[in-house]
């Protein structure tokens, strides 16, 4: 049996923050990722808020600090299955660990693998735009930066294996299963982007020029599916770009009545970046509210406003399709009180944050609990916000709300030293 | 078992074989493949021009020619004079 100090679920900005701050402090860190590399969703962006940073560029040296550090264990592609509390500072999780099929101490990332591979699949790394193999180094930043096997979509043709110059494929490699014992956990799940196929009004799938900010994030940032922004239906320039804010948030008819926190700075960002990218491009932004909250937001929104972009205060009510896919957004025109009609080239769905409900599920039934929106609840949200109701279990990030990145990693930061205050009160004797 | 290095896969197809939409998937991707390949042979054409001549959806020829521009196989060519539509040609 393995045994760490600490637990760490979730390998996304928050979740790295922490396992950093517990392993800089001389805890030995275990962190579990469920997907292919570290980094979470901040390591897919362009850039940031309202810095317009470079997002892989504050990612990928804390990424690798993490993966570097002697007192952090790293498991990707596993989840923790289980976790029970069995005494004041004795908590025992079972973790699955999906076999990778490459080992990864031994690939150099040659990409070898990749060119020989026969298959194409669509690419979740790059939102389905364009496809990928299936044996394939998930993307150019990725950590561990190695080759992983599709082997849901992998035709066995051994093609990979006989390429490779280290022989580091391996498909004998089998699902791994280990039983921990950790003094405290620190969960770091993140959260999942809202499904836009639950408002079929805005056609979504059916008009393949509306697209979800995700993709358009895609489209923007330096390692992007195409050589420029383009259209997905059938790769025009886009010319009037609109965005619909509060696409599955502040939407009590598809279940999240609560505002995302984050959907209007990041489309402020990306009409920003589109600007730059296209300069004779319209860029239209229809909202219900503009809420600019955070430090140096209003003053990123007034600069979007002095650049061009077009803010218009209406509430969306159908998406349809012209035959050259162009795009009609019928609205309320909030202001004036009247239905309008507008053609855009390409709409771009702001969509919404919604929770992540796996982080529930490792605990027994009712155990950890969840606020109404199936967030983790925050017990003493107030005092100790990163506080859950399981005493020695600890949340960071968007697992207990929406949130940008700099309250992300300042929530990480609170979770990390409630977890080391914790350690210290509870030491072994 | 002792399974020899570099003839993994063998031994893994053999012991849970490959599933069948897979086998269709791989054939699809290679057909549409040799299609747009082949037409890319007589002359550069945009994504517009590809879908009329393999009688496709211009969406489904976007998907499977940007997956080949990323694969080394399709180049990127010009963009026409309304600066709306890029050409594509094959890699020589």
């Amino acid at each position: 049996m393995l045994h760490y100090d600490a637990l760490v679920v979730g390998g996304g900005i928050a979740g790295g923050e922490a396992a950093l701050n517990l392993a800089n402090t001389g805890y030995k860190v275990l962190l579990v990722e469920k997907d292919r590399s570290l980094g979470g969703k901040m390591i897919l962006l362009s850039k940031v808020f309202p810095t317009l940073d470079c997002s892989a560029c504050i990612t990928t040296p804390k990424v690798s600090e993490i993966a570097r550090h002697k007192n952090i264990t790293i498991f990707t592609e596993s989840e923790v299955t289980a976790i029970v509390k069995k005494s004041k500072n004795d908590f025992t999780a079972q973790v699955t660990k999906k076999p990778r099929y490459v080992r990864v101490e031994d690939c150099t990332a040659c990409q070898l693998c990749e060119r020989a591979c026969p298959v194409s699949v669509r690419d979740e790394y790059q939102s389905g735009l364009i496809g990928r193999k299936a044996a394939f180094i998930p993307f150019s930043i990725a950590n561990p930066k190695a080759a992983a096997i599709d082997i849901e979509n992998c035709t066995l043709c051994g093609a990979c294996e006989k390429v490779c110059p280290t022989h580091c494929i391996d498909f004998t490699m089998e699902t791994e299963y280990y039983e921990l014992h950790v003094r405290t956990v620190v969960l770091a799940t993140g959260f999942n982007l809202f499904d836009p196929l639950q408002i079929p009004r805005y056609g979504y799938g059916q008009h393949k020029n509306v697209i979800t900010s995700m993709q358009m994030e895609r489209e923007i940032a330096p390692t992007r599916p195409y050589n420029t922004i383009l259209r997905p239906g059938d790769g025009k320039v886009p010319d009037r770009i609109a965005y619909v804010l509060c696409t599955g948030s502040r939407d009590a008819t598809v279940g999240n009545p609560i505002c995302s926190q984050i959907c209007c700075m990041y489309s402020i960002k990306q009409a920003q970046l589109l600007m730059g990218a296209l300069p004779m491009a319209d860029v239209t932004i229809y909202y219900i509210n503009i809420r600019s909250f955070g430090k140096g937001f209003e003053e990123f929104y007034q600069q979007a406003k002095g650049m061009g972009v077009n803010f218009v205060k209406g509430k969306i009510g159908k998406i349809t399709e012209k035959e050259n896919g162009n795009l009609i957004l019928r609205y309320e025109d909030i202001n004036e009180g009247v239905v309008k009609e507008a053609e855009h080239d390409m709409v771009v769905l702001s969509v919404g944050v919604k929770s992540n409900p796996t982080v529930g599920k490792m605990f027994g039934r009712d155990e950890l609990k969840l606020d109404p929106f199936h967030f983790v609840a925050q017990d003493d949200l107030l005092g100790s916000p990163s506080k859950t109701n399981i005493d020695g279990v600890f949340v960071a990030g968007t697992a207990s709300a929406p949130m940008d990145i700099p309250d992300s990693i300042l929530s990480a930061g609170s979770a990390s030293s409630e977890a080391i205050s914790y350690l210290i009160q509870h030491q072994e004797p | 078992m002792e399974v020899e290095a570099g003839k993994t896969a063998k031994y893994l197809r053999e012991k849970q074989g490959v599933a069948e939409h897979v086998k269709e998937e791989l054939k699809e991707f290679n057909r549409i493949k040799r299609a747009i390949t082949d037409t890319l042979k007589e002359e550069e054409l945009t994504i517009a021009q590809l879908s009329e001549k393999l009688q496709m959806p211009k969406h489904d020829v976007m998907y499977y020619l940007m997956s080949l521009v990323k694969y080394g196989i399709v180049a990127t060519g010009e963009i026409d004079d309304r600066d709306e539509y890029y050409s594509y040609k094959l890699v020589k």
